[in-house]
């Protein structure tokens, strides 16, 4: 059996709150894997336990009970953190270096140097779209620029394990779109991605498996076609069908003992609208 | 756009295998924290420095030139000693907590990075940044006082070749001796020692601010230790409580008194050499010890 990406056993994390006797259980008993190469949605709604249990995994904070790895090392030792790339929720960078010498700064924590390091910074910044602001300063960055040099320095060690926490968070639709395409990007290479998001589209649209987690504990977890689709009705789509063809249809269903639930025109997504309003589809 | 990202694993550089200690990667740390304070402009102190001993220069020139020298070192020196001094506790204390603050350490500690290289790389930031701080004031200091020594020269006038040989030997007497090199190295151990003693305390305090605070208190505190020592070890007289009162004092924060030598320095005492090494190894050992005991605590720490 492979090695999974990301494995969680019984984990527990208790926070005690100081000068008080009580004490908050931010994660409680979790057990998931995250294989190679998938893309794993972590849900649940704000003080479920999300980013707990990623700091846990890329050893920010140590467990109370239970075991984290990445790829089959001990998520405590920090060598499990060399296949590892992280991009938090609203990341700050240092304000005082430019885009280009930020990449360069996290290239050279993770053992790149010289020519092949300028080399590789170059590449994301071409890659993230930020190629004519690399030598502007971090702090005249917008928010979406930001989100993009934090996902730049992600990759700068070409890691096989992205942890994304909100990776869209004010960025714009052609921006969101442009990272969601990075991440099925990703994904085609072999990259895994574990990715805590409140977009739920967004993850419906790219996550293979998601786990949703509620006050501390994984209520449920799988993969997400299983999960959301409802087994006992089809959906067909038809085009250029005839108001004949449709009323044969209707009766053919009667007969054969189905219920029509529903009739409607599907609809493009506002976002795909906007794309197209806006040229950003382009 | 993705093309590039989408070339073989192969052709894209790969990282060097982890290492439990890496010069390569603490200086990256280091040099990254040198700018950062550079680039907040931390050396404007400089000018303010520099106009403080070119006015102390112009102010004494009425006085005899031995007179002149002494009032010019003790300015001098005790303003490299506050200035390096408020360097040290104001940029340290601002490096953790903002990068806690700012979420910036956890993009930091993702990467291989352990926590013991993240601080120390942090302090020999610092450090650099009072090397080059102290290095840049002596240098105005010493070309000032050279000036001044030059002038003094020129204003001997005609004299016996023998009289002026001796003046001029004055002279250099009372500006240039070795101990001014010995008080120059107390001052950045001093500033030295209150920077890791900075970081200790920004480990476990939440704010800049509350760093800040606590490092001017221990920094008073620092200058009567050695009085606490004293009655700790040698008046029986006081009590239980005082006692381990003056223990804690003594055993918890550094002896800063022993680094205050401007005084001597500038009335022209010789710093005997055997004392200047001594000294400084304790400056040393203190700043050793209050970054073991930070990184013991930063270990720990939860992000």
């Amino acid at each position: 059996m492979p090695t999974p990406a990301i494995s969680i056993q019984n984990l527990t994390k208790v926070f005690p709150i100081p000068f008080r006797r009580e004490k908050v259980v931010a994660v409680k008993d979790l057990s998931l894997n995250v294989e190679a190469g998938h893309v794993y949605g972590l849900l649940g709604p704000n003080g479920s336990g999300k980013s707990t249990t990623m700091k846990i995994v890329l050893g920010l904070v140590s467990p109370t009970a239970g075991k984290t790895e990445i790829f089959g090392r001990d998520s405590a030792e920090v060598e499990s953190r060399e296949d590892v790339g992280f991009l938090p929720e609203s990341p700050y960078f240092y304000k005082f270096l430019t885009g280009e010498e930020t990449l360069l700064f996290y290239g050279k924590l993770c053992g790149l140097r010289g020519a092949k390091l300028k080399e590789r910074a170059k590449e994301l910044l071409h890659l993230v779209g930020l190629e004519s602001a690399a030598a502007r300063r971090i702090g005249g960055y917008s928010k979406g620029m930001l989100q993009r040099i934090g996902l730049a320095q992600a990759l700068v060690q070409e890691p096989r394990l992205l942890v994304l926490d909100e990776p869209t968070a004010g960025v714009d639709p052609a921006g969101s779109r442009e990272i969601r395409d990075l991440i099925l990007a990703f994904k085609q290479r072999g990259i895994t991605v574990l990715l805590c998001s409140h977009l739920l589209s967004q993850v419906q649209e790219i996550c293979d498996r998601i786990g949703i987690l509620h006050e501390g504990r994984l209520v449920r977890e799988g993969a997400l076609a299983d999960l959301i689709s409802i087994d006992t009705q089809t959906e067909i789509v038809l085009e250029n069908a005839t108001p004949q063809f449709l009323d044969q249809l209707r009766a053919a269903a009667a007969r054969g003992g189905a219920k029509i639930v529903e009739e409607r025109k599907p609809q493009r997504t506002l976002e795909r609208y906007f794309l197209e309003v806006t040229g950003g589809g382009e | 756009m993705l093309d590039v990202f989408l070339t073989p694993m192969s052709a894209a550089p790969s990282a060097t295998r982890h290492k439990l200690f890496s010069p390569a990667r603490i200086w990256a740390l280091a040099s990254n924290t040198l700018l950062e304070l550079v680039r907040l402009k931390v050396f404007y102190f400089l000018l303010l420095f520099a106009l403080l001993i070119i006015g102390s220069s112009a102010f004494v020139v009425k006085f005899s030139f031995q007179e002149q020298f002494q009032v010019l070192k003790d300015v001098a020196l005790g303003a490299m000693s506050i200035f390096t001094w408020l360097l040290a506790v104001l940029s340290t204390a601002l490096l953790l907590p903002k990068d806690i603050e700012e979420r910036t350490l956890y993009t930091i500690l993702a990467k291989p990075v352990p926590r013991c290289e993240y601080l120390l790389g942090k302090l020999l930031g610092v450090l650099t940044l009072l090397f080059l701080a102290t290095s840049l004031m002596s240098f105005l200091f010493v070309g000032v006082l050279y000036y001044r020594e030059q002038g003094a020269i020129a204003s001997l006038g005609d004299m016996p070749p023998d009289e002026f040989a001796a003046a001029v030997a004055a002279v250099k007497a009372s500006t240039f001796s070795p101990s001014l090199i010995q008080g120059i190295v107390f001052i950045y151990l001093k500033a030295a020692l209150c920077a890791s003693l900075t970081l200790l305390l920004s480990t476990f305090a939440s704010t800049t601010i509350f760093t800040i605070m606590v490092s001017v208190v221990v920094y008073f505190i620092g200058h009567v230790q050695a009085l606490a020592r004293d009655y700790w070890l040698r008046d029986a007289t006081v009590g239980p409580l005082t006692k381990i009162f003056l223990a804690f004092v003594s055993l918890v924060f550094p002896d800063l008194q022993l680094f205050n030598v401007v005084d001597d320095i500038a009335a022209g005492a010789a710093l005997p050499m055997a004392i200047f090494l001594k000294t400084s190894a304790l400056g040393v050992i203190y700043i050793a010890v209050y970054f073991l005991a930070g990184y013991f605590l930063f270990q720990n720490k939860e992000l």
